[in-house]
């Protein structure tokens, strides 16, 4: 047999003429390739880092690496922009190591979101340190790290490469263990800034707040370095994020490879109701091109569900070939252990296609993949270059497809190439403000030193905090200061990564006496995938949930062989707290302020593979899981002479609608923000729609919305009526059962508010 | 209050700083607290230094007070014995040593906001013992406390139980977070009593708590004594109301504590130098202890001690270290004997150790390949039953399926 084996440039050739394709892609972009830029060795740069970088044949510099050596070396924090493979931890390194060869004593924190992270840099910069020549030590600290070496971590490590919730709980509240790190903290590094958004993101910036303090108190007064991929506002985050006003390094010296864009829409199968072709069995069909012409591909998808389904198609590729591992899965929620060895195969070719879900976004090394697949829009501009990133590292020619699902955001971007190649990424935000967050850091700061009645946190002025924990009996008030006086220990009741305290634990108990843990899963997804019946996929294989002990936080599954996954939902109640700012229209009202969620799962449905039937459903029984979170909420007057299930259907679908495009104006993820419709709202009895931010304590979302409605309105009008479909589809109001009037409803109710708006 | 509108007035009180910072004024000594006649009357004396107050309570002993089974005086004989020995031991005191018998009590286990709220210490004085105990009065005078200890200026040896590991490392964090009022804490020689215990009673007393030990060792039972967890949560109330009544319980349970060090001394000095009958296992614990500090004789006189004088059941584990020992010292026809008499009473682990000794013993020493490979494979029963994991039981069967081949060879 012939090798099938092309390149990628013979692949799009080829492509060129293929009709089957041909009419399904709306698009194509070519991005030329740009060579690098440099810039020489600073004059005051150590013989024994330039001995170094010359035996990996480096002789110059980037741009931006020399950019960042002056920043530092000049006393001044900084954030580089920096894109996958332009050897952006030189940022930082190079600095650090200059710094302790010129001053033995000094020492220096590497923050990385993930203990993955650390080990792989801890390896590299060990391996530099190596050709140095140079007697300085540095250790990952993490929960990982043998008791035994502990202690002279803290004593003799010069870089302490750690993560974020080791820091929280396990550095800083034994501060005085770390006495001659922090006497001597000169740098402290912050790799993946961009992933430090949202709650994580909130929550983080209170212990860079709790650090800088400790700093204080030991007399030292560090540097920050942070490095990020592509977001809007990379200064803006890190100043928040460290309390620490930045420089910016936004141009990149590093070359890049020629990168071919495809936008690709699957085929409208069923025009009535504009329902398209499945963009799963789109993805499966390029995958299939893609291995067949031995293109080493990374294709993404953003639910686990996805993940498993496609490897479950894209494993019978190889089901004729005994122990071929070149199709895998990777996603959260599988074991570090098999990560690794994903991780590993990737590099040295051995697995020629991965599936997975964001969790690849970050910085893990890979090594170079030629090919990338987006199974739908990601939910944001950032995320999409970051997976985009992953195809054509090290100058190589890349392809990118991406592919759209009928939702209207992917069908907005299919359409609107530019939306996505040539606007500006999102912001990342984060809320140090939120009270909740900022609450639980307030204890663990008293916790770790004793606020004077003078004293500050970070920007804020709290001593009426302090007071109000003086009163709740944590702390006490002496002649001049607040002590902590509680035998808690506070940052063991903070999880900085989700709302969620606990995880689920998932055992297979195919084998009764054999039975396993086979992954974790955060409590509010276990909710609508791990209840009783579900079928959970893992790794290609099916499981059923035989028993969810939510008490215990334990499923317990057992593998079968079903033609159906299964899909829940997840019923929302609001209750409105506090209202903070409010206008009035004719008849509707825009408020925001704070609300209480109450969120049940209800039931679940079956659905078959493929044609995607569904074949039955059933109930599920779970606690509901409760929130107080910030919301814009829009309540308004029923139209005269309709049903309440005419005003549900139409309520649905605008808020279907409204979900969609609030990522295009307040810069967001999609999941950042939900929104849900009441048709009698439990604080005023109207039929309302409520956005609020998905998280514990709001993050600032829904009061951006709350000053962007009129325009969001606007563009979703607009789109509705552009839609070609006759009466709704999942590109705008969402998939509809019948024909009936949904569309014009959704639209009648939508003007209301932009007629009263526009013209109050 | 809804935990709703908790969180709402908690926003209402969040502000933001305008301007800089000024700078930190340098150490003001700090008030006396609203409650000093309040925590006088119930019986603590206020003290006041150059960084602050504490308060202070006192008692004095007679060397003839008796605390379970011992007089305090005896601390005495015990510290001749030692002197006599002339042995290197850890545990090994001298009239050079200047003892300060050492307990304290916290407001929590761990982190830099447990604060030590009590320091206790006992001291001999030749003509009598004296009890000083420092009482943090708040925690911003926590640098009088730690200062008036004196634990940075003089040299001493400070005996207690889990004060390894527990006290002085607390103590060494409260002197951190002072380290810009008063003077370096000095290191000190530990010795502490929890550890020896470990060593002595192992497989004989099921909990090492203090309370236990006295119980059952020391012959003292405490009425009245209030548990240590409560400890944090008086403190806390004596320092919100004002109110010292129930510190005064906890200070009493420190007093036992130190009391108990005494005399837990005495106690197992005796049993180091066998002057006092305690049941097999404590004595084997205490042969296998000199074995590890490297001391054979003592180690052999010990452990030939139990063999001789209890029942050969009680004996095994004696046997077992006794054979480890001959067989160090190249006395092989007594190790092979020791550890044969073992072998009924002890673990399967040691007896894997046993089986695998007695057959190297007759394969290298005394040739006899038969026997060398009857031990053999009674080790490799062992290691067929035992719940090892898979991989360390492949590992295990590789090693003796190699030894049985190697006998078998040799045998023919």
């Amino acid at each position: 047999m012939l090798s099938k084996k092309k390149s990628i440039s013979q692949l799009l050739e080829a492509w060129q003429y293929d009709e089957d394709l041909k009419e399904n892609i709306m698009h194509w972009h070519t991005l030329e390739a740009q060579p690098a830029s440099y810039a020489p060795f600073p004059e005051t740069m150590h013989q024994s880092i330039r001995k170094a970088l010359q035996m990996r044949g480096i002789e110059q510099l980037y741009t931006h690496q020399r950019q960042a050596f002056d920043y530092a070396t000049g006393g001044k924090s900084f954030t580089a922009v920096t894109p996958t493979a332009s050897g952006k931890s030189y940022c930082y390194h190079l600095p650090v190591l200059q710094k302790i060869l010129e001053d033995k004593s000094s020492r220096a924190i590497y923050l990385f979101p993930t203990k993955a992270l650390a080990q792989d840099q801890k390896t590299d910069l060990n391996e530099l340190i190596e050709l140095m020549d140079e007697d300085i030590l540095s250790y990952t600290y993490d929960g990982d790290t043998a008791p035994g070496i502990r202690q002279k971590i803290r004593k003799a490590g010069h870089i302490v490469m750690t993560n974020p919730d080791m820091l929280h709980s396990g550095i800083l509240p034994h501060h005085t263990k770390w006495v001659s790190l922090f006497e001597n903290l000169k740098y402290i590094v912050i790799d993946e800034l961009h992933t430090y958004k949202g709650v994580f993101g909130s929550h983080v910036a209170h212990v860079i707040r709790r650090l800088k303090r400790i700093c204080a108190f030991y007399g030292s007064d560090p540097i920050f370095i942070c490095t990020s991929a592509t977001i809007k506002n990379p200064k803006e985050l890190a100043e928040s994020l460290t309390n620490t006003t930045h420089k910016l390094i936004a141009k990149s010296g590093a070359p890049v490879g020629k990168k071919t864009f495809i936008f690709y829409n699957p085929p409208i199968i069923h025009p009535t109701f504009g329902v398209r072709r499945s963009a799963i069995l789109e993805v499966r069909d390029l995958s299939t091109r893609l291995f067949e012409a031995g293109i080493q591909t990374i294709i993404f998808a953003k639910s686990r569900v996805r993940v498993e389904m496609l490897v479950t198609y894209l494993k019978s590729l190889t089901a004729k070939k005994i122990a071929d591992e070149s199709i895998q899965g990777y996603r959260g929620g599988y074991l570090p252990s098999e990560r690794r060895e994903i991780e590993k195969g990737l590099r040295d070719g051995s697995i020629q296609m991965v599936v997975s879900t964001n969790a690849l976004e970050l910085g893990v090394d890979i090594g170079q993949l030629q090919a990338c697949i987006m199974t739908g829009y990601p939910g944001n501009i950032a995320s999409a270059w970051q997976q985009a990133g992953r195809a054509g590292r090290r100058q190589d020619e890349a392809l990118i497809i991406y592919v759209a699902q009928s939702t209207a955001l992917d069908q907005y971007v299919v359409n609107h190439p530019t939306y996505l190649l040539g606007s500006e990424p999102e912001q990342a935000n984060i809320n140090p403000e939120n009270i909740l967050i900022l609450m639980a850091h307030l204890k663990c700061a008293a916790f770790e030193l004793p606020f004077s009645v003078t004293d500050h946190y970070g920007e804020f002025t709290v001593q009426e905090l302090l007071a109000y924990l003086a009163e709740e009996g944590v702390l006490v008030k002496t002649s001049t200061q607040w002590h902590w006086m509680s035998d808690r220990f506070p940052a063991h009741e903070i999880s900085l990564r989700s709302a969620a305290q606990e995880n689920v634990v998932i055992i297979d108990t195919t084998v009764p006496a054999k039975t396993k843990v086979i992954g974790e899963m955060d409590t509010y997804s276990a909710m609508t995938l791990l209840h009783e019946e579900a079928i959970y996929i893992h790794q290609g294989t099916q499981f059923q949930v035989e028993k969810l002990d939510w008490e215990e936080k334990k499923a317990f599954v057992r593998e079968v062989d079903v033609d159906y996954f299964t899909d829940a939902n997840l019923a929302v109640e609001l209750k409105v707290l506090e209202e903070d700012k409010c206008a009035h229209y004719k008849t509707a009202t825009v408020s925001y302020g704070d609300v209480g969620i109450l969120a049940i799962p209800t039931i679940f449905k079956k659905i078959r593979f493929n044609t995607h039937d569904n074949i039955g459903s059933g109930p599920i029984h779970l606690p509901p899981m409760e929130m107080h979170t910030n919301a814009t909420w829009v309540s308004f007057d029923l139209p005269e002479n309709w049903s309440e299930e005419m005003l549900t259907d139409a309520l649905h679908g605008a808020a279907y609608a409204l979900g969609s495009f609030i990522p295009l104006f307040i810069q967001c993820d999609r999941s950042d923000v939900s929104v849900v419709p009441q048709v009698k709202a439990v604080h005023n009895e109207r039929p309302t729609l409520f956005i609020y931010d998905s998280y514990p304590g709001g993050i600032g979302l829904s009061e951006k919305v709350y000053d962007v409605l009129l325009p969001l309105l606007e563009r979703t009008v607009q789109h509705i009526e552009n839609c070609p479909c006759k009466s709704g589809c999942p590109s705008c109001i969402g998939a509809q059962d019948s024909l009936q009037e949904s569309k014009k409803r959704v639209l009648k109710v939508l003007n209301i508010l932009l007629v009263e708006m526009m013209w109050p | 209050m809804s935990y709703e509108n908790k969180i709402l007035q908690m926003k209402k009180m969040l502000g933001k700083k305008t301007s800089e910072e000024q700078e930190k004024p340098k150490f003001v000594k700090p008030a006396a607290p609203s409650y000093k006649e309040a925590w006088t009357a119930a019986g603590l004396t206020p003290v006041h230094n150059d960084f602050g107050m504490l308060f202070k309570r006192e008692v004095r002993y007679p060397l003839t007070y008796r605390h379970g089974n011992y007089e305090l005086g005896e601390l005495y004989n015990a510290i001749e014995a030692w002197e006599a020995a002339d042995m290197n031991h850890p545990y090994r005191l001298t009239f050079d040593d200047t003892l300060v018998f050492f307990d304290t009590e916290t407001t929590g286990l761990k982190g830099t906001g447990t604060h030590i709220f009590l320091l206790g210490l006992l001291e001999e004085r030749g003509d009598e013992f004296v009890l000083t105990q420092y009482v943090l009065a708040d925690p911003e005078n926590e640098a009088a406390l730690l200062f008036e200890s004196k634990f940075w200026q003089r040299a001493i040896t400070i005996v207690s139980y889990n004060g390894k590991s527990f006290d002085w490392p607390m103590l060494e964090t409260r002197w951190t977070l002072n380290q810009n009022i008063i003077p370096k804490l000095r290191p000190q020689k530990q010795i502490d009593l929890l550890h020896s215990s470990k060593r002595l009673w192992k497989n004989d007393l099921e909990k090492m708590k203090l309370v236990q030990v006295e119980e059952e060792k020391l012959g003292f039972k405490r009425e009245g004594d209030i548990p240590g967890y409560l400890a944090p949560i008086i403190y806390f109330d004596a320092v919100k109301s004002g109110n010292a009544e129930a510190l005064m319980k906890v200070l009493l349970h420190n007093e036992w504590d130190l009391l108990s060090l005494i005399t837990l001394y005495v106690h197992q000095t005796k049993l180091l130098f066998a002057s006092e009958v305690e049941s097999a296992v404590t004595y084997t614990n205490i042969g296998k202890w000199y074995g590890d500090l490297k001391q054979p004789i003592a180690s052999e006189h010990v452990l030939t001690n139990v063999t001789e004088n209890y029942r050969e059941q009680e004996a095994s584990l004696a046997y077992f270290y006794l054979a480890i020992q001959q067989k160090r010292n190249a006395n092989y026809e007594s190790a092979k004997l020791s550890f044969e008499k073992a072998l009924p009473g002890i673990s399967p682990k040691q007896k894997l150790q046993a089986y695998e000794q007695l057959a190297m013993l007759h394969e290298h020493q005394f040739q006899q390949f038969d026997r060398a490979l009857f031990y053999t494979e009674k080790g490799l029963e062992i290691v067929r039953q035992s719940s090892l994991t898979t991989d360390q039981k492949q590992k295990q069967l590789v090693k003796w399926e190699k030894r049985y081949k190697r006998i078998e060879n040799k045998r023919q």
